[in-house]
C-alpha cells in the first residue's frame, strides 16, 4: 500500500457506508414499547448464554490475575534491584553516588563512610518510590551493575515510608548462595559477549 | 635587546618578560600546554615531563615549566612525537594506579583521570610488579602512597609556601613515595595545603575519607572568618543525611595561587541553628531595650557593625569592642603622621618583597597567611627577612634571616631604634630630626637588649634591597605607648621605601574600627554581649541566651589585612532570628542584613555598592577579584612624635596571650578536627622560675582575673616567658598580650 493511501483524509469516500438505524422514538408511547420490546426480546439470555458455554468448555481468554501473572519483557523498568556479587556474595554497591546524581527526579538519597577496613561503606541508602518515574538513568548510571531494575511491579503497603529501604531491593542471601540472583538484561546491563571484548592489562612479571 | 624576549609558540608571535618561562608566556597567550605538576605559586617540580616542547634547531624535547625563551625560537607545543611521549608518561602513571575511582575522595576532580581521557589512552602496555603500599595515617591527612603519583607538588608547596617543610621524597625508583621529614609520623602546623594540591586522591582530609563524592557538592564561594587574613575559600556543601539538612563536607581553596591555613581548611564546622522563638524574641527586645551598652567582637560583618552604629544612635547605647577601639586608635596615630587612612601594603607585597620586617606579632600562629607569604617571599625572592619579637619562634625558623629579641614592654624603644637605622641616611623635617637627634641611643639599645651590631647587620642585609615591608602586628595596639608606635611606623613608611602591613587581631578588626564610633570599655551593669561576654549574650552559640548565625550562615562583608571588602556567602541556612531583625523592632528598618552593604560610610573608603556586585573569585591568572579595595582615604598630618617614654621592665615570670596553631577564637573552638591545646606552654627555665613542672595544674593571674591551665614543658621554647591560649577563654583583646604574671600551682 502506499502513503498515499494513509495520506488520504478524505473519509466520505471510499468503503464506508451507513448503517441503518432505526428512527429515535419521539413520543412517549413509542418509547414504552422499546423499553418492553428490549426487555422481553431474550437478548439477555444471550449473553448469559455465552458465559455459561464458555465457563462449562473452560476455554479462557483472560490472565487469571493475581493467580496468573503475563511474562514481563527483560527491558521492562519497575521496582529497583540491589544485587549482590557472584564472587563473594558482598554488595556490589561501591557509594559511588552517581545515580543519586543522576536521578532526575531527586529520589535517591545516600550516605557513604569509612569502615574499620577503610573500606567505603554505604550505610544508608534509599530511593523514594513515591517520586520515582522508573527513567531508568540510575541504573544505566551504575558503573558496578549494582542497581538495576527488576519485573516487580506489585508494589502495596500501608505506609509510604515502606518504600523503599536498601535491604528490600538486595538480593536476599539465602536466594544468592542457592546460586538464584537474576542478572538484569534491560537497561544498562552489559551486552552479550562481554567477555571476549574484554582487553586484559599485561601483567608481564 | 632590554627586558622583553620575543619568540613564538605555534607560530604565534608572543613576548616574555625577563623571568618567565615558556609555560608561562603560553598560558599569557591562551597556548595551551597539558602539565601535571605545575602548580603557579611555587618553583617548577619538573617532575611530570608532560609539559614537554619541540623547540626548531633544539634536539630532544623542552621542559617549557622551568626553560626561559631566548630570543626568536620557535616552539611547537603540538607534533605526533609530543602525543606519544605524553601518551607514555600517561601510561606510565596508570601503571598499577588502583582501579578505585568509583569510591576515590578524588574522582571526578582527579588530574590522572581527566589527563588519561585527554590523551585518549584506552590500553596499556607497560606493567611492573605492584609493592605493597600500606595508607599511612597522619591526623587529620590520610597518604595512600598506592595512589601517589610522584608529581611532588605537596613537597613543594609544603616547603616553598607554607614553610612546614614537614615532607619529603623518599627516592627509590617505582617505590618512591612522600614521608614525613626526619620524623616517624607527620609532625607539621597541618594546614593541609598538601591534601588541597594533590593532583590525585593520594593525600586526603581523613575526615571527608569516603563521605562524599566531588559530583555530590555544591560549592559556595566565600571568605574564611578565623583571622583577619581573610582568605579565599570555597565551602562544599550536601545533604547530610536521607532526610537532613545540609551541611559543609569539606573546605576547599583555589590552592594555584591562594593558601589556606589549617583552621580554613577543617575548622568550618561552626555553624549553628535555631527557630523563630517569638517569645525568646520579645525577651531579647526587652533586654536590648534596656540595656546601656553592646560589647561585641570583631568576628562580625560590616554590616552588622553598621547596624550596631546605628542602634547605638538611635537607643542611645554605648559600643564596647576594645579590640577595635584600640586599632582605630593605632591607626589615627598612623594618620595623623602618614596622611593616610589605610596602612599601604597588601600580602601580596610581602610575596614579591626581597627585604622584611616583622615586629611586634607571633606571626605564624597570629596570622597564618602571613607567614606564608613570608615564606613565599624568602624562598622565592631570597628576601631577608628580620623578625623582631621577645620570642623566637620555631616554625619561623626556616624563613627569618636574622631573628632580633628585644625585652617586652621596650617596643617603642625598639621602634624609634629601627625607624633611627632605616631613616639613617634620609632627609628629614626638623621636628622629626631633632627627634632623632634626642635619642638616647645607648639606653635603648641597652633597655631593649637589640645591639649596635644586630642593628647594622640588619642593614647589611637591606643593602641590596628593592621591595620593602614592615609588618606590625597586635602587640602593639594594646601597648601604653601605642600613639608613638604607630607615628614612628608611619615615619619609616613615609620616608622610606617601605610600605607598611598592619597585622588586626581579628577577620574584621579593620571594618568595625571605621563603621563603629567605640566607648571605652566600662565594667557596667545592663551590657549587652553580641558574640562577646555580657549579663546576656547574643551570639552564634548553643549556649547564648539568644541566638544568631554564624559566619558561615550569613552574606555581609569583612576587611581583611589588604584593606579589601570581601564577600561572605551564606553556605548553610539558619531558621532563626538575626541582627537585623532586633535592630528592625526599633525602627532601623532593612528587608535583609546586606541592604546595609551600600550604606557603608564612604568617608572612610567604602564604595557604597550593592552587596549582590561584588565578585568572590580569583582570576585565571590568580588576580583578587574579590569584592572591592577600600579607596584611599586623605587625613590631616598633625601628628607630633613624642619623645621615647621611659621603657618598662618586665621581670619575673611573663604570660603571653597568644594562641597555638591552628586555633584562634571560640568559633575555631568549636570545631570538630582541630585540636584544642588549652596548656600553658613554657620552657625549662620558666618551669624553674615558676617553681612547676610539666603536668602541674597551675593557677594564673591576669591582672585582676585569674585562670586555671595545666602547664606543659615545651622544649621548643627559651626564656621566661610563657604562652597562655585565648581562644577558650573569650579574651578581648584589650590588655597588652605580655603580661607579669604570678603563676601558683594548685595543689
Amino acid at each position: 500500500m502506499s502513503l498515499e493511501a494513509f495520506n488520504n483524509r478524505n473519509v466520505a469516500e471510499g468503503d464506508y457506508f451507513l448503517v441503518a438505524i432505526e428512527e429515535y422514538p419521539t413520543t412517549g408511547w413509542d418509547k414504552f414499547k422499546r423499553v418492553v420490546k428490549r426487555t422481553f426480546k431474550g437478548e439477555l439470555f444471550v449473553g448469559l448464554w455465552v458465559v455459561l458455554r464458555e465457563m462449562i468448555r473452560f476455554d479462557i481468554h483472560t490472565v487469571q490475575y493475581p493467580q496468573e501473572k503475563m511474562p514481563i519483557g527483560p527491558r521492562y523498568r519497575a521496582v529497583h534491584q540491589m544485587k549482590r556479587l557472584w564472587e563473594s556474595n558482598t554488595e556490589r554497591c561501591i557509594g559511588c553516588g552517581l545515580c543519586e546524581k543522576i536521578c532526575i527526579s531527586d529520589c535517591i538519597r545516600m550516605d557513604t563512610k569509612i569502615d574499620e577496613n577503610s573500606r567505603k561503606e554505604v550505610t544508608e541508602y534509599t530511593i523514594n518510590l513515591g517520586r520515582c518515574i522508573f527513567c531508568g538513568y540510575c541504573a544505566e548510571v551504575c558503573p558496578e551493575l549494582a542497581i538495576t531494575h527488576s519485573g516487580e511491579y506489585e508494589n502495596a503497603s500501608e505506609q509510604r515510608e515502606h518504600f523503599i529501604i536498601y535491604e528490600d531491593m538486595l538480593t536476599p542471601i539465602d536466594k544468592m548462595k542457592a546460586g538464584k540472583q537474576l542478572e538484569f538484561e534491560g537497561f544498562g546491563a552489559i551486552t552479550p559477549h562481554e567477555d571476549e571484548r574484554v582487553k586484559k592489562t599485561p601483567l608481564a612479571y | 635587546m632590554g627586558n622583553t624576549i620575543n619568540f613564538t609558540i605555534d607560530g604565534k608571535h608572543v613576548t616574555a618578560s625577563k623571568g618567565e618561562t615558556i609555560l608561562q608566556v603560553a598560558r599569557k597567550n591562551g597556548l595551551y600546554i597539558p602539565t601535571m605538576c605545575y602548580i603557579s605559586k611555587t618553583s617548577p617540580c619538573a617532575s611530570c615531563r608532560i609539559c614537554s616542547v619541540e623547540v626548531e634547531g633544539v634536539d630532544g624535547f623542552i621542559l617549557s615549566c622551568n626553560t626561559p625563551p631566548t630570543e626568536g625560537i620557535n616552539v611547537a607545543t603540538n607534533s605526533y612525537e609530543l602525543e606519544r611521549e605524553r601518551q607514555n608518561i600517561m601510561k606510565l602513571y596508570d601503571v598499577n594506579h588502583p582501579l578505585e575511582c568509583g569510591v576515590c575522595d578524588k574522582s571526578g576532580e582527579c588530574d590522572l583521570q581527566n589527563m588519561t581521557l585527554e590523551f585518549g589512552l584506552s590500553q596499556q602496555e607497560f606493567s611492573a610488579k605492584d609493592q605493597l603500599r600500606i595508607v599511612k595515617e597522619w591526623g587529620v591527612i590520610n597518604y595512600d602512597p598506592a595512589l601517589c603519583i610522584m608529581c611532588e607538588k605537596c613537597v613543594h608547596v609544603c616547603n616553598e609556601v607554607i614553610g612546614d617543610d614537614a615532607i619529603e621524597v623518599k627516592f627509590g625508583g617505582y617505590g618512591s613515595t612522600i614521608i614525613p621529614k626526619d620524623s616517624d609520623t607527620l609532625d607539621c602546623t597541618f594546614c593541609g595545603e598538601c591534601i588541597a594540591v594533590c593532583p590525585v586522591g593520594a593525600l586526603v582530609s581523613s575526615d571527608f575519607k569516603y563521605s562524599a563524592n566531588a559530583w555530590e557538592l555544591s560549592r559556595i564561594p566565600s571568605t574564611c572568618s578565623h583571622c583577619s587574613a581573610g582568605c579565599p575559600l570555597e565551602y562544599e556543601i550536601r545533604h547530610s543525611g536521607i532526610n537532613a539538612d545540609d551541611a559543609i563536607y569539606r573546605v576547599k581553596n583555589n590552592f594555584e595561587f591562594a593558601s589556606l591555613c589549617g583552621a580554613g581548611r577543617f575548622g568550618f564546622d561552626f555553624d549553628v541553628q535555631d527557630n523563630k522563638d517569638k517569645r525568646r524574641f520579645t525577651a531579647a527586645l526587652k533586654v536590648v531595650q534596656n540595656a546601656r551598652a553592646i560589647r561585641f567582637s570583631s568576628i562580625i560583618t560590616n554590616e552588622e557593625a553598621l547596624i550596631l552604629q546605628k542602634m547605638k544612635e538611635k537607643l542611645g547605647l554605648k559600643l564596647f569592642n576594645e579590640d577595635a577601639r584600640l586599632y582605630a586608635h593605632f591607626m589615627k596615630a598612623y594618620a595623623s603622621v602618614s596622611g593616610k587612612l589605610h596602612a599601604t601594603a597588601n600580602l601580596e607585597a610581602i610575596r614579591e618583597a626581597d627585604a622584611i620586617v616583622v615586629i611586634g606579632t607571633r606571626v605564624a600562629t597570629d596570622n597564618p597567611c602571613v607567614r606564608y607569604a613570608l615564606t613565599t617571599a624568602a624562598r622565592h625572592n631570597g628576601a631577608k627577612i628580620v623578625y623582631a619579637h621577645p620570642m623566637e619562634d620555631v616554625l619561623m625558623k626556616n624563613t627569618v634571616t636574622q631573628f632580633m629579641k628585644y625585652e617586652v614592654g621596650t617596643e617603642e624603644g625598639v621602634m624609634a631604634l629601627l625607624a633611627n637605622e632605616l631613616l639613617k641616611n634620609t632627609d628629614l623635617d626638623d621636628a622629626t630630626k631633632a627627634f632623632f637627634d634626642n635619642l638616647d641611643l645607648g639606653y635603648l639599645e641597652a633597655e631593649s637588649n637589640i645591639g649596635d651590631d644586630e642593628l647594622f647587620f640588619m642593614s647589611k642585609l637591606f643593602m641590596r634591597a628593592e621591595k620593602k615591608v614592615l609588618v606590625v602586628g597586635a602587640d602593639m595596639f594594646a601597648h601604653a605607648r601605642v600613639q608613638n608606635i604607630a607615628k614612628l611606623a608611619a615615619i619609616i613608611e613615609k620616608h622610606t621605601d617601605f610600605s607598611l602591613l598592619i597585622v588586626p587581631n581579628e577577620v574584621n578588626t579593620i571594618g568595625v574600627s571605621l563603621i563603629c564610633d567605640l566607648d571605652v570599655d566600662e565594667d557596667l551593669r545592663g551590657v549587652v554581649g553580641y558574640n562577646a561576654h555580657g549579663e546576656y549574650i547574643i551570639a552564634a552559640d548553643e549556649n547564648a541566651d539568644f541566638i544568631v548565625p554564624a559566619l558561615n550562615q550569613q552574606e555581609g562583608t569583612v576587611v581583611g589585612i589588604d584593606n579589601q571588602v570581601l564577600p561572605l556567602n551564606a553556605a548553610l541556612s539558619f531558621n532563626g532570628y538575626e541582627l537585623n531583625d532586633i535592630a528592625s523592632a526599633f525602627c532601623i528598618e532593612a528587608e535583609n542584613t546586606i541592604d546595609y552593604t551600600k550604606e557603608l560610610p564612604q568617608s572612610v573608603g567604602f564604595k557604597g555598592v550593592e552587596f549582590d556586585s561584588l565578585e568572590n573569585f580569583l582570576g585565571e591568572f590568580g588576580e583578587d577579584e574579590r569584592g572591592y579595595q577600600l579607596e584611599s582615604v586623605e587625613c590631616v598630618m598633625d601628628g607630633k612624635l613624642e619623645e621615647v617614654a621611659e621603657l618598662p621592665e618586665y621581670n619575673g615570670t611573663v604570660i603571653y596571650q597568644v594562641n597555638p596553631v591552628l586555633q584562634f577564637n571560640s568559633f575555631t573552638n568549636k570545631t570538630k578536627q582541630l585540636e584544642r591545646d588549652t596548656t600553658l606552654r613554657g620552657s625549662a627555665q620558666f618551669a624553674a622560675v615558676a617553681k612547676i613542672s610539666d603536668g602541674d595544674e597551675v593557677e594564673i593571674s591576669l591582672g585582676d582575673t585569674t585562670q586555671k591551665r595545666v602547664f606543659k614543658l615545651d622544649d621548643e621554647l627559651k626564656g621566661t616567658i610563657a604562652l597562655n591560649p585565648t581562644f577558650d577563654s573569650g579574651y578581648d583583646h584589650g590588655s597588652y598580650r605580655f603580661l607579669k604574671s604570678k603563676i601558683v600551682r594548685v595543689v
